[in-house]
This record gives structure tokens, C-alpha cells and sequence, in this order.
């Protein structure tokens, strides 16, 4: 198939070089056809999420990482080293509790992460309005030099973590809810207010497999081929995370024996799909489900 | 290329004599253009016009039938690349390989599996499609009896696979009449294949490693009178299985290379990744997917993953509306209001479950829309709500007079108030902050 289209490049993270400490920087977009067809960009990138605050995170994925969860700069090491992530997001969950106020927390953590891996970052601030702004400088300026990736930028809240991502040279995620027309209106928002294209990474939104998945998979389908027709509004990279995938109720009730390889596998079937959807970026939580989505996607990309 | 409406009328003798059952030539073209008439009803065409309009107007991708009875797998029949251009019509068959060198007591056991095993999702039930007996003992006695057991046993669809034509004979003599999937004929042996397909009316399967090679092949076996016909791009990467499927998919319904107009057959068992090729078959193209047994995960995440890619995109699943009872609710517990797309029904449900919350959750009909799409259209209303509350027997089943409605119908909440003379509270947008929602509100 032959398209008029191209996809710009994003790069994430700094080397010294740069003006960062990162050891390698990524590089996602380029593409000019559909995904693993000739002339396709190369293998997707795979980031592992990890959180200052497991509160809410699945307990699967607790229990099989260990006790490095308690600390996310020790967490970010183990994600590097020992699970081969191409990346490490940082959800920085401790911002959703009622009443927080922890701003010097925040930046603490960011730095303890940044110190355990070379990795480059993406970086999850807050979801509540009131302390989006306090939150999200002291992310961009925590990491400043690092050229993270920020999220996220919402249509009715987006100024913030722009904002951040403008002065501190970061780039930032653009989450619409499913809906190609949303999300090329924030491209063309954040576009307005000062972020370059090749800043600016889409997050089209992803339902967990069995819920909702065929929608988001049918969106970043859609934004894929506009931008490759030609449409430079969407013509960025996209970034997927079946953020749901361990919490529903097939992985839950899962009976105990087989409840990691149904939580792995929720989790591969959503991210490997959204990759052949066209997103560059997948993100999972069980460290398993990296390690088979590598393994997948060197098969698709002909390197194994 | 196909015909538009027009340019079928101009070849039609344009008598308008009503003896095809339509009133005009013109509108008997656009049945013919959109599928719905055979060209073949009106009397008074010439043999080579018939022939012209029949290859125009014929489906892209044939459909193809495997086994027969309730379970039978149907394929084919696709029209569109993308899933969002249309829809997916007709799941790929999910076909479990059991090697005839296999124990009788595990050929029964996974034969059983998959004829008994279902998963409910969504309301609808999900089984594993059918079995592939492969020849792998060399020997046409060890493959006939491993048929006859599986034969003896269930009754699921079928593909039959060797290289030699007297081993799938023997299977034949055991399974012939319940048209099972022959695989697969190569150019060195396809009129011996052919000869079976005939004599015994299956479907079969043509392998060929290019999109010049599987045309050459079918066209070779449809003058051997065989149409029912299924092709194995034989890719030896999941990478070469995306490239191959894709170009078929395309010169299929864009007709440019009308030989290839048939189902997609992929064997995972032959990939070093059994199951991202697995996925990929689902979501790229594949009609028959051959994979190894697969146990509790695997099945149900394939189950789902084909349930969510063969969604018709236009018409969401829906919930029946109704009064639910969550974690057994009792007269004091909270009502909660949402509507009846299932994604919404069951993500609201996943988190009120999850949270062990006692309420009670009652769904109204909003034909499928989400809440943000029903308020938008006018659907999900006070009029609805109301309804609602009396027909499912709200008033009964609670002692209290206050309902939660879900955070997006908000603009609605006061004039639901008025006409229902209930107390209204608007709750979260977002399903994943109802259990703090009604831990801090009403607990």
C-alpha cells in the first residue's frame, strides 16, 4: 500500500550530550504505511508503569514484583535492568490522595527515579484540576534537561501540563476519549498554545480487552490512516495503555492458579492489537507481559 | 472491477417487463449492484452478459462452510479492510490441533474440551470452534482411527490435514459426510485433491506461498469443479502471515485479483510465537486459526479478543434494561441509574462488584447509546427515568426516595428531580470513582 503521509518523530529523553543523564533516547514515529508492513517504522516500544503510591495498583502485579514497589526508584532499576522495559512511566499516584499537598514528594521521587534508571521517562501527574499546576511544574522542572514525555493533557485541562512540558523542554501526551475528532482538536489546542508536532504523542484512550477494546482499537486505526493519507493534525505517534486490563472481572475472579498467566495475557492480547493498530508505544504493568510482548513483536518486525 | 447500478442498467435489456419480481430495469440493477438479485432471474439476457454481471456482482470473498449442524464454522463473505469501514461479519473458526500420534485418552479429553467448554461474555457464549487432525504418524490406519474417535465422541467442524490423499481418504471414510476442511492441496497434488473434494463434498484448502501462486492454484481447482476453497498464504514468519494476508484481503474486495477471493487459513502451530500469531490471525484476515490446545487464559483471551474485532461497530451490544440487584442489596441500599450499552453496564458493574458495594443498579433502555451520547441526543431524558422507576419496580424495591445518576447526565439531574419527585445526586463521571463516590456520600 502506498500513502502520502508520514509520521512525525518524537524523541524522548536526554543524553549528556543533550543536556539530560538518560543513557539511550527513544525515537518513535517515522512510519509511512500501516504498521509491520514494508516501509513501516520499527519495532514498538514497550514501557513498564510503575507508581510512588500502590494503593490502587493490582495486587497481581504487586505480589509478583516485590518489595521493590515500595520504593519507585528502586522499582524503575528493576524495570531497566532485570525486566528489559524500553521505558519506565512513572504514575505518580500519591498526588490522588483527598487533601494532597506532598509537592516536595513529588519531586523526590521523580529524582530517586530518575537516579535508579537511564531509561527514558514518562511522567503521569496529577488527575484533579486544583493541584494540576503545582504538580505538573514540579514534574517538568524536576526532570528538566531529561526531554520526558508529561501526561496527561485533557481538552478541558491541558494547560497545565503544557504548560510544564513547554518550559522544561519535555514532550506531552494527548488523551482524547475514543474519538478521532477530539483528538486532532487538542493536537491543534496544544499546537495553539506553543507544542511543536514532534512534541506532542496522541493517546486515543484504551479499554481494557472485552471492554471497549474494539473501540480503541478501531480509533487508532482511523487516526493511523488519516495521518498516513496525509492529515498532519494526527500524524503523531500514539501511545496505548490498557491501564483497566488487571482490574476487570476475568482477571480478578481468575481462579488462583492461573490468575498471573490471565492477567499476562489480558494484558498482551491489548497491547500487541493496539501495536498493530499503529500505536508506537504500548505500556503494561506485569513485568511477564513485556518480556512476551518483546518476544511478539521481534517476530512481527522480522528480527526473530 | 464491481459494477455501480448504472452500469449494470445500461447492459440490461431495459424492457422494465417485471419478470425478474422487480418493477424496473433500473431498480433491478441497484438489487444486483448491492448483492440482493441474481443476474441470472431475468430471462432475457444474453449467456455472456450473465456471465459478465455473475463474476461483477458475486461476493469478493466466497463463503465457505466447515461441518455442519449448530456448530459449523461459517467464513468469508468479508468486504472491507478496516472494521471501522463496516464490520467484520464472520469470526475466524478457532481450530484446536490434535496430532493423530495422541494417546485415545487425551484425543478425548481435548476433543471434549472444546466441544464443552463456553465462556458467557456480554451475553453471548463463547466456544473454541472446532478441532484440526493433523497426520503426523505418516500411517492412513493411525489417522482414520483417530478420527473415528473424535468422530465417536463430538460432533464439532473439522479440517483434516496431510500431504497424502489415501491418508485423508481413510479420515474421510470415518468423517466425509460432515464436511470437513481438506488441507492441503500444493500445485504438485492438486488434482488428487480435488478428486477427493469432489467425491466427497468438502471444502479445501490450496497452498501456496504468493498472491500469483494461491490465484494460479484456486483457478486451477475451480475448473476441477472445486469452489469451496480455502488458502495458506505457507508464510514461515507472522511478519510475512501480515504482509501476505493483507495484499489478499485487498486484491480480494477491491477485485483486482478476483482469484483470491476466498478465506484466509493460518496455522499458529508453525510459528515460533504461537500466540502473537494467534492475535494477529484474529485481527489481521485469518478466517481459520489452526492453534495448539489452549488452556483456561489463553482460550479466554482469544475468545474475547475475536468477540471484540467481529463487533458490528454500528450496533453496539446491548444490556436488557431492568432493575439490577449488586452484591445482594437490601430496601436501604443506594439506586443507581445507567444506561443500557453493555460497555457502560458492565464497567459500572465491574467496579460496584469489585468494591463489594450492596445497590441496586437500574438499567435504562437507551437503544445502546452511551450516557454521554444519550444525554447529548435527548435519549436518556426525565421522562425515561421516571418510566424507568415504575416499570422495573424501583419504588418497591427500595425504602428510600434518593437515585444517583451517572456524572455526564448531570444537565438532566434537576428536571429528573421535578418529575420524579425523587431526590437526585449526580455521581462521578468516571465508573472507577464510584466506589469512593459512595463510600464518602452515602456511606
Amino acid at each position: 500500500m502506498t500513502w502520502s503521509g508520514e509520521i512525525d518523530r518524537v524523541h524522548i529523553g536526554a543524553t549528556k550530550q543533550e543536556g539530560g543523564t538518560r543513557s539511550r533516547v527513544c525515537t518513535v514515529g517515522g512510519a509511512k504505511n500501516l504498521p509491520f508492513l514494508e516501509g513501516a517504522s520499527e519495532m514498538p516500544l514497550i514501557a513498564l508503569e510503575i507508581c510512588d503510591d500502590t494503593g490502587s495498583w493490582s495486587p497481581i502485579v504487586l505480589a509478583y514484583t516485590g518489595d521493590v514497589t515500595r520504593d519507585a526508584g528502586e522499582w524503575a532499576k528493576k524495570a531497566e535492568k532485570e525486566f528489559g522495559a524500553d521505558l519506565v512511566r512513572l504514575h505518580l499516584t500519591s498526588t490522588r490522595k483527598r487533601g494532597f499537598s506532598d509537592v516536595r514528594g513529588v519531586r523526590t521521587t521523580i529524582e530517586a527515579v530518575l537516579q535508579g534508571t537511564g531509561l527514558p521517562l514518562i511522567i503521569e501527574g496529577s488527575n484533579e484540576p486544583s493541584v494540576d499546576s503545582e504538580v505538573f511544574s514540579a514534574c517538568g522542572e524536576a526532570a528538566a534537561g531529561e526531554r520526558a514525555l508529561l501526561g496527561t493533557a485533557e481538552a478541558d485541562r491541558y494547560r497545565s501540563v503544557a504548560a510544564a512540558a513547554v518550559a522544561f523542554g519535555h514532550g506531552v501526551i494527548a488523551q482524547s476519549p475514543i474519538d478521532i475528532n477530539l483528538a486532532k482538536q487538542l493536537n491543534i489546542l496544544l499546537h495553539e498554545i506553543g507544542m511543536p508536532h514532534d512534541r506532542i504523542v496522541i493517546d486515543p484512550f484504551t479499554g481494557a480487552l472485552g471492554y471497549g477494546f474494539e473501540y480503541s482499537y478501531s480509533v487508532m486505526e482511523r487516526i493511523r490512516t488519516a495521518a498516513l493519507k496525509g492529515d498532519t493534525d494526527l500524524a503523531m505517534p500514539m501511545i496505548s495503555a490498557a491501564a483497566d486490563s488487571l482490574n476487570i472481572k476475568e482477571v480478578r475472579e481468575a481462579p488462583q492458579e492461573v490468575r498471573d498467566e490471565t492477567a499476562v495475557m489480558w494484558e498482551f492480547c491489548a497491547a500487541f492489537s493496539a501495536a498493530v493498530a499503529g500505536a508506537e508505544i504500548v505500556c503494561v504493568r506485569h513485568p511477564r507481559t513485556l518480556e512476551k510482548l518483546k518476544k511478539g513483536f521481534a517476530h512481527l518486525a522480522g528480527e526473530g | 472491477m464491481a459494477l455501480k447500478a448504472l452500469d449494470i442498467y445500461k447492459i440490461l435489456p431495459k424492457k422494465n417487463c417485471k419478470e425478474c419480481g422487480f418493477p424496473t430495469c433500473l431498480a433491478f440493477a441497484m438489487k444486483i449492484a448491492s448483492g440482493k438479485a441474481d443476474p441470472a432471474t431475468c430471462p432475457y439476457l444474453d449467456e455472456e452478459t450473465r456471465q459478465k454481471l455473475g463474476a461483477a456482482t458475486r461476493p469478493p470473498i466466497r463463503l465457505v462452510r466447515i461441518g455442519v449442524g449448530p456448530r459449523k464454522v461459517v467464513v468469508g463473505e468479508e468486504t472491507v479492510l478496516f472494521r471501522h469501514d463496516k464490520t467484520f461479519y464472520h469470526p475466524p473458526g478457532l481450530m484446536v490441533e490434535i496430532p493423530d500420534t495422541w494417546s485415545p485418552g487425551q484425543v478425548k479429553v481435548v476433543a471434549a474440551q472444546i466441544e464443552n467448554e463456553m465462556f458467557t461474555r456480554v451475553g453471548q457464549d463463547l466456544f473454541l470452534s472446532g478441532v484440526a487432525i493433523r497426520n503426523v504418524s505418516g500411517a492412513a490406519d493411525t489417522f482414520q482411527k483417530t478420527v473415528a474417535a473424535i468422530e465417536e465422541m463430538v460432533s464439532l467442524p473439522e479440517i483434516l490435514i496431510s500431504d497424502h490423499p489415501e491418508v485423508l481418504e481413510a479420515g474421510l471414510i470415518e468423517c466425509g459426510t460432515y464436511r470437513p476442511l481438506l488441507c492441503a492441496a500444493t500445485d504438485a497434488n492438486y488434482t488428487s485433491f480435488c478428486r477427493l473434494a469432489t467425491k466427497f463434498g468438502c471444502p479445501l484448502t490450496v497452498r501456496a506461498g504468493s498472491v500469483e501462486g494461491l490465484a494460479n492454484l484456486t483457478t486451477k481447482c475451480v475448473q476441477e469443479g472445486v469452489e469451496d476453497l480455502v488458502m495458506d498464504p505457507a508464510a514461515t514468519t507472522p511478519r510475512e502471515f501480515l504482509a501476505l494476508s493483507t495484499q489478499i484481503r485487498k486484491a480480494a474486495i477491491e477485485r483486482t485479483v478476483p482469484a483470491v477471493g476466498y478465506p484466509v487459513y493460518c496455522d499458529t502451530t508453525t510459528y515460533p510465537d504461537p500466540d502473537a500469531a494467534c492475535a494477529l490471525g484474529v485481527l489481521k484476515y485469518g478466517s481459520l486459526i489452526v492453534t495448539r490446545p489452549l488452556e483456561y487464559s489463553r482460550k479466554l483471551a482469544f475468545l474475547t479478543l475475536r468477540q471484540n474485532i467481529y463487533t458490528d461497530p454500528q450496533k453496539p451490544i446491548q444490556m436488557a434494561p431492568g432493575l439490577y440487584p449488586v452484591n445482594s442489596p437490601g430496601r436501604e441500599s443506594p439506586l443507581l441509574i445507567t444506561v443500557n450499552f453493555s460497555l457502560t453496564y458492565f464497567t459500572v458493574l465491574g467496579y460496584l462488584e469489585g468494591a463489594k458495594i450492596p445497590c441496586h443498579l437500574l438499567v435504562v433502555d437507551t437503544e445502546g447509546l452511551s450516557v454521554l451520547t444519550a444525554v447529548a441526543a435527548g435519549k436518556l431524558n426525565e421522562t425515561l427515568v421516571r418510566e424507568s422507576l415504575k416499570k422495573f419496580g424501583a419504588e418497591e424495591a427500595v425504602s428510600h426516595r434518593t437515585l444517583v445518576l451517572p456524572g455526564y447526565a448531570a444537565p438532566i439531574s434537576g428536571r429528573v428531580e421535578e418529575m420524579t419527585g425523587w431526590k437526585v445526586m449526580v455521581g462521578p463521571r468516571d465508573a472507577a470513582d464510584l466506589p469512593e463516590f459512595l463510600e464518602k456520600e452515602m456511606g
